[in-house]
């Protein structure tokens, strides 16, 4: 059947519902679904038969829709500070921005090894934060910014609302010369959003 | 439609518009037609002209809505003031609220909504030019624009609808033919698994007749599909070749 062999051919076009093959000649892997025995392709992409390892996938050509997961970097605004937490608004998770937004929670023994005073000398209501997932128990993202390279990506004067600049492990206004502190990333204000 | 109507179709069996009673209407399908949803498709069915656009997953909010096992779809399906002859008043009608409903639970089906617990998927659906079967255009154009955001999909959804007009059932009625015919049947399939999603009926049909229009249907329902499947090819396989 000429409808069989095309079927074989790895790298084809497949859609959402394409028939891949049966659970018997191959395991699916990702981007397929099973029903019935039969393994279909559940997004837009190429699928990739292994003949060897006898595993079957689909490589997705569309940015695959996401939500934030254990382990995955994201990118938020801080939205409000309180003594032992701070609520994040994250907007990009990798690299994929979102249309919406994710709440997360950056609570004070997440921030990093030493002792920290006050949650309002990590961050403030405006900034930008870099953080990792680290649970999402009870329906909430648990943020913590432990590594070197997480932290406070671009950081906002709290008096004039101009964008800080590190000097000596200290935040300087530049425009009225206040001095903060954060908890800053390896590459605060370098970083694109 | 106060004047005289002629006949819906004429002695040489064709129809207002010069189509054989088991004819779709020309079908335009684009995928990605706006840049800043996260999916989107436009379709031109005849006379019909609509958008949809999806947005998410993303976070839901009143957060109460939000289901703990599954993410919520959310379809507003709507007409624009300039889409019909005289003007319709923006403000969303009894019958774009059913059909809303109607788009939604069609679409459902196809969509794993358990993959994204706690979120909602937006998906927007706007009839810029309206000309009988807008229903069904919606669903296939939202279906392209679920897939284009991304969001894993048991099958596509096509849609189509058959009718009788004149005494003779046909394929993918038009705005006339809605109005003057004596009935009109929606149906919406996904094509591999060969499953039903949508099954509607207005006006009156013999069993016979029933089942004529709705197999009429779904034969459409299959055309469509694979224009749905050249319009997803056509955006991403050009892609593929700029990125090279």
């Amino acid at each position: 059947m000429s409808s069989r062999s095309s079927e074989r051919k790895s790298g084809r076009f497949v859609l959402p519902g394409e028939r891949l093959g049966v659970i018997e000649e191959f395991i699916p892997d990702a981007g397929t679904y099973v029903k019935d025995g039969v393994i279909y392709s559940k997004v837009v992409g190429r699928a990739l038969l292994d003949l060897l390892n006898k595993r079957v996938s689909v490589y997705s050509l569309v940015h695959v829709a996401r939500v934030p997961k254990v382990g995955s970097i994201v990118l938020g605004q801080v939205s409000n500070v309180q003594t032992q937490n701070a609520g994040v608004r994250i907007f990009k998770i990798g690299k994929m921005l979102l249309s919406g937004f994710f709440t997360g929670i950056l609570h004070i023994s997440d921030v990093q090894l030493r002792y920290v005073e006050s949650m309002f000398d990590v961050c403030k209501p405006g900034d930008i934060i870099r953080a990792e997932v680290i649970s999402e128990k009870n329906r909430v993202y648990h943020l913590s910014t432990k590594d070197k390279d997480l932290g406070v990506v671009y950081a906002f004067c709290s008096r004039c609302g101009h964008m800080l600049e590190l000097r000596r492990q200290m935040m300087h206004c530049p425009r009225c010369g206040k001095i903060e502190k954060r908890k800053t990333a390896l590459d605060y204000g370098k970083g694109i959003i | 439609m106060s004047q005289k109507l002629e006949k819906l179709i004429d002695k040489k069996g064709l129809r207002l518009d010069g189509r054989k009673p088991d004819e779709l209407r020309p079908i335009k399908i684009e995928v990605g037609a706006l840049s800043n949803a996260d999916g989107s498709a436009y379709i031109q069915q005849g006379k019909n002209k609509i958008l949809a656009a999806v947005y998410g997953p993303k976070e839901l909010h009143p957060k109460h809505l939000a289901l703990p096992d599954r993410m919520v779809l959310r379809c507003r399906y709507h007409m624009a003031p300039f889409s019909v002859q005289e003007r319709k008043s923006p403000a969303p009608s009894r019958r774009e609220i059913e059909l809303s409903k109607v788009i939604r639970e069609s679409l459902e089906p196809s969509i794993f909504i358990e993959y994204y617990p706690r979120t909602s998927i937006d998906l927007f659906i706007e009839v810029l030019q309206a000309d009988g079967g807008t229903r069904c255009a919606s669903i296939t154009a939202a279906s392209l624009a679920l897939a284009d955001a991304g969001i894993p999909m048991r099958d596509l959804v096509a849609a189509c609808a058959a009718g009788k007009v004149d005494g003779t059932i046909v394929l993918d009625l038009m705005d006339t033919e809605d109005k003057v015919g004596t009935a009109d049947v929606p149906v919406a399939l996904m094509p591999n698994l060969n499953a039903i999603t949508l099954l509607q009926m207005d006006g009156i049909l013999t069993l016979e007749e029933f089942e004529k229009a709705v197999n009429l249907a779904l034969e459409g329902c299959r055309k469509i599909y694979t224009m749905q499947k050249e319009a997803l090819k056509a955006k991403y396989i050009a892609v593929k070749e700029v990125e090279e």
